[in-house]
């Protein structure tokens, strides 16, 4: 049998035929705007913000009250953690460049905010009148809590992906840039900033005058709060993403090198560590004298604060990055990437799960 | 295998060149995608070189007889094209196999472009998982300004007199570069249907990217543009010492070339 020679354009039309396929592929994955799961609750409702939609879920029965929007849009791409106010809104920047403060007891739209150039990735704070949202271009945005008008704006150096702490009149920023910034509240006006050597991606911590914030490759810092030095650091392996959960003694933290740790709260000295087996991004939940933390791997693990010693232990069907959240009788865990399970509740005690949510088609 | 192999070598390498010079994103793409071409330069001469000399073949009356000849017998036609192929001693694969061996490198280059600008936690955290323990996590996040271009978002250039209108200058460069290369690269169709065919995909691939280029992060953007630039003056310092212009400005598929005796 004669071998057919191959013609160039042939050849040169299947290569190019696989790069098109190869090349929109890599760009169907580069234009998926990813994260994981956003997560708040109050006495009645868990709110769960996970890609195209914010779901409220009933906290007894797991069942799905309105979600937002009704159809889903997938140039909206919800992922910050809602933050609810006293007056019964929900609010939460999108991947669109948008802040929606939804009405709590149905997901209607209250106002909206589309002045920013880039995506919001973290959740918004409230101080007062005002809520904060920080935006990924750059900048934290004052915003007036009943209309959504603009008070005024805070540019950092780099991208804001976590929300910042407010505690009385001050307002205290984690920024990409590596600064964790102090403000106040009402103005805007900077008091002070401290480079901690790596990007703060989660909410600072504040506890004995102190502020603990974790950074991607230095730590976790212990900042003074009235001045901005640094107190004392913890280095580790891998880069601390999300806060720590404290209580009176000890700082409980995990880092993506997949160890989980509980430090002293006077020096940063080890109390414990364990690995998880997998990298631990989430911030950890604290109940009375147990540490719940989550890993990547979806492993959800009860730890003594005492002593670090095994409580229980329950893995789920997906990635376990979104802090967990202990409120009421529950433990609510969001899994990433699973078609059967986005939000779960476990019994604190046992682990046995109460309920799963997943979003009706 | 893919990203022990390929990936994470080029993303740590593009990361690595990021740090050298002063965090310019933009910068390093444009080093990075020098130095990959450089390395490939081999693979590319070798590819040059038989596309060379396929056109000199085809040029020759002996191919144009034999195209005449066996018009209406294609089978026939493929036979009599082998043997010519043996009797000078040329391989038809030497000439795609270079580009074959030289797509996982292209891909990787695109793939890691895309993971390093990282703009979302979870790029991010896919990132972290890859990175060598010589890449400093102080140079996190990646500046990703350059010039009037933020890498990680589609770029767009306004002009103070019209505020309001974004230019997107990087995808009409994308859009004539790739066209231009394209035009150079391919090597002369045999018949009129692979003419046709070779005229419909140097239209559609300059669109294609142009239209990843207009909805994709501007760093990609970049890396076409910067690709393609030096595709070309590689074809020029490799050619005959000039490209022909006339053949480069004219619309559609390359025809076959005229005999030489």
């Amino acid at each position: 049998m004669a071998l057919r020679p191959l013609r160039p354009s042939w050849v040169a039309i299947g290569l190019l035929a696989m790069v098109t396929l190869l090349l929109a592929g890599c760009s169907g994955a580069a234009m998926t705007p990813s994260s994981w799961p956003g997560v708040s609750a109050d006495s009645t409702t868990a709110y769960i913000a996970n890609n195209q939609a914010v779901y409220a879920v009933d906290l007894a029965t797991g069942a799905e009250r309105w979600r937002f929007p009704a159809q889903p849009d997938r140039a909206i791409a919800l992922f910050a953690t809602p933050t609810l106010t006293d007056d019964g809104l929900v609010i939460l920047g999108g991947f669109n460049r948008v802040v929606y403060a939804l009405k709590a007891s149905d997901g209607s739209v209250a106002w909206q905010f589309a002045k920013a150039k880039d995506r919001y990735i973290g959740g918004a704070a409230v101080a007062g009148e005002l809520v904060l949202v920080p935006c990924a271009d750059h900048t934290l945005y004052a915003l007036q809590r009943a209309s959504g008008a603009l008070v005024w704006s805070f540019k950092t150096k780099a991208p804001l992906w976590a929300a910042p702490l407010v505690e009385g009149e001050t307002v205290y920023l984690p920024a990409q840039d590596h600064n964790l910034y102090a403000l106040e509240a009402r103005t805007g006006k900077l008091i002070w900033s401290q480079d901690l050597g790596g990007a703060l991606s989660d909410t600072p911590v504040l506890t004995g005058g102190s502020l603990l914030a974790g950074t991607f490759g230095q730590g976790l810092a212990a900042v003074d709060a009235r001045a901005g030095k640094p107190v004392w650091t913890v280095p580790t392996d891998g880069w601390v993403w999300g806060n720590p959960a404290t209580d009176a003694v000890a700082a409980y933290f995990g880092d993506l090198a997949g160890t989980a740790r509980a430090v002293s709260l006077k020096d940063g000295s080890t109390l414990w560590t364990f690995q998880p087996g997998a990298p631990v991004v989430a911030s950890p939940a604290l109940g009375d004298g147990v540490v719940y933390f989550v890993s990547s791997g979806g492993l959800i693990q009860a730890r003594a604060t005492s002593d670090g010693a095994s409580k229980w232990e329950v893995t789920l069907a997906g990635p376990t990055d979104t802090d967990p959240l202990l409120t009421g009788d529950v433990l609510l865990v969001a899994v990433s990437s699973s078609p059967d399970v986005l939000l779960a509740a476990l019994d604190p005690a046992t682990g046995a799960t109460r309920w799963t949510f997943a979003p009706a088609k | 295998m893919w990203d022990t192999v390929i990936l994470n070598p080029m993303v740590n390498s593009l990361l690595w060149i990021y740090d050298v010079l002063g965090h310019n994103f933009g910068l390093a793409i444009i080093v990075f995608t020098a130095l990959i071409r450089l390395v490939t330069l081999p693979l590319t001469l070798q590819q040059q070189r038989s596309t060379q000399k396929m056109q000199e073949l085809q040029g020759t009356k002996a191919w144009q007889d034999m195209q005449k000849k066996f018009k209406g017998d294609k089978q026939k036609l493929q036979e009599e094209q082998l043997k010519l192929y043996k009797e000078v001693g040329f391989n038809p694969l030497s000439g795609c196999l270079p580009t074959v061996i030289q797509l996982p490198i292209i891909f990787g280059l695109y793939g890691a472009v895309i993971r390093a600008l990282a703009t979302s936690p979870a790029q991010l955290l896919e990132l972290s998982k890859h990175l060598y323990a010589f890449i400093p996590s102080s140079i996190f996040p990646l500046n990703s300004q350059f010039l009037y271009m933020n890498l990680g978002q589609p770029e767009r250039l306004y002009l103070p007199f019209l505020p309001n209108i974004g230019i997107p200058v990087l995808t009409v460069l994308v859009v004539i570069s790739t066209y231009f290369q394209n035009k150079l690269m391919t090597p002369p169709s045999a018949d009129a249907q692979g003419a046709q065919m070779t005229k419909v995909m140097a239209l559609y691939m300059p669109l294609l990217l142009g239209y990843f280029a207009y909805t994709l992060a501007s760093g990609l953007a970049l890396y076409f543009v910067v690709s393609n630039l030096l595709a070309i003056v590689q074809y020029a310092g490799m050619g005959k010492g000039k490209i022909d212009f006339k053949k480069l400005l004219s619309f559609g598929g390359t025809a076959p070339q005229k005999p030489k005796r």
